[in-house]
C-alpha cells in the first residue's frame, strides 16, 4: 500500500520535472513530510538521494529537439549549484527540524513569486507562447 | 553590463559567464539548504536575469540538473543519517518515467498557464509548511 503511494507520488512528481524544468524537490521535500510522515531533514536527505540519477534526462531530448538548450550555460550551472549545494547543506544540518521547514516554506513562496512574475512580461514581449501551441 | 539582453542567442562573453555562474552558486545555496535540484529557482533567474524564454530556461536547467549537482551536500545528510534510501529508490522510476510526459506535455501546453498554476500551488505549499512550522 505504502509502496504505491511512494511509487505514484514518483510518477506525479516526474510530469512536473518534464513539464517545467525542475529537479522536482521542491514538491517531493513536502510530499514526504505530509504523505509519508517523514522529518524535514531526512525528506531533504532523501530528496537530495532521488535527484542524483539524472532524473530529468528523460524530458530532455524533447527540448534539445527544439533547440531550446544553452549548454555552456547549463555546464557553467550545473558546477555552481555542486560547490553551492555543499554550503547550503552546512548551514541546513545544525538547525532545528521546526525552523528549517519554516524556512523551507517562506522559499517556497519566494520561488512562487520569481515564477510568477516572469510570466507576466513575458507573455507580452516574447514570442514563445506563441510557438509552444504547435 | 556590456550584454545580457539576448542571453538566448549564444552572444556571451565572460562576464555573462560569470553572472551565471554566480546564480547558479545562489541556487546551489538553496539546494543544499532545502534538499532540492535548484532548478524551481534557476529557471526563473535564467529568465529574469538573462532573459531566457520560459522554454529554454528550463532545458537550460535539466541540462544544469544531469550531473549529480547535490552529491555534495548528499554525503553531508547521510552522514548524520538523513536519508531514507529505501524510499528514495522507490521515487526515482517514477520521477523518471514522468518527466518523459511532462516534456512530451510541455511541448503542447501554453507555458505562461502551467506556470502560473504550478507558483499558485507552490506558494499554498510554502504558505502551509511555514505555518504548520511556527504556528503550531
Amino acid at each position: 500500500m505504502m509502496t504505491s503511494v511512494i511509487l505514484l507520488l514518483g510518477l506525479g512528481v516526474g510530469v512536473l520535472v518534464g513539464l517545467l524544468g525542475i529537479g522536482g524537490g521542491v514538491v517531493l521535500v513536502p510530499a514526504m513530510v505530509y504523505l509519508l510522515g517523514m522529518d524535514q531533514h531526512l525528506a531533504q536527505g532523501t530528496s537530495l538521494f532521488i535527484l542524483l540519477p539524472p532524473v530529468g534526462v528523460g524530458a530532455l531530448p524533447e527540448y534539445w529537439k527544439q533547440g531550446q538548450v544553452d549548454l555552456r550555460a547549463g555546464i557553467l550551472c550545473a558546477v555552481g549549484i555542486l560547490l553551492g549545494a555543499l554550503g547550503g547543506s552546512l548551514v541546513a544540518l545544525p538547525l532545528p527540524s521546526r525552523h528549517l521547514q519554516g524556512l523551507f516554506g517562506c522559499f517556497l513562496m519566494l520561488s512562487a513569486i520569481l515564477l510568477w512574475r516572469k510570466a507576466q512580461p513575458a507573455s507580452k514581449t516574447s514570442g514563445d507562447g506563441g510557438r509552444a501551441h504547435g | 553590463m556590456a550584454d545580457g539582453a539576448d542571453g538566448a542567442d549564444g552572444a556571451d562573453g565572460m562576464g555573462r559567464g560569470v553572472r551565471v555562474f554566480l546564480t547558479a552558486c545562489v541556487c546551489g545555496i538553496a539546494s543544499g539548504m532545502f534538499g532540492i535540484g535548484g532548478g524551481v529557482l534557476l529557471v526563473p533567474l535564467l529568465g529574469l536575469l538573462f532573459s531566457f524564454s520560459q522554454h529554454r530556461a528550463q532545458g537550460t536547467s535539466l541540462v544544469a540538473l544531469i550531473p549529480p549537482t547535490g552529491v555534495l551536500a548528499l554525503l553531508a545528510y547521510a552522514r548524520q543519517g538523513f536519508v531514507s534510501w529505501k524510499t528514495g529508490l522507490l521515487l526515482i522510476p517514477g520521477v523518471f518515467l514522468g518527466g518523459i510526459v511532462g516534456g512530451r506535455l510541455a511541448e503542447k501546453l501554453q507555458p505562461q498557464r502551467m506556470r502560473q498554476v504550478f507558483a499558485g500551488i507552490l506558494f499554498a505549499l510554502g504558505t502551509w509548511q511555514a505555518f504548520s512550522a511556527w504556528w503550531r
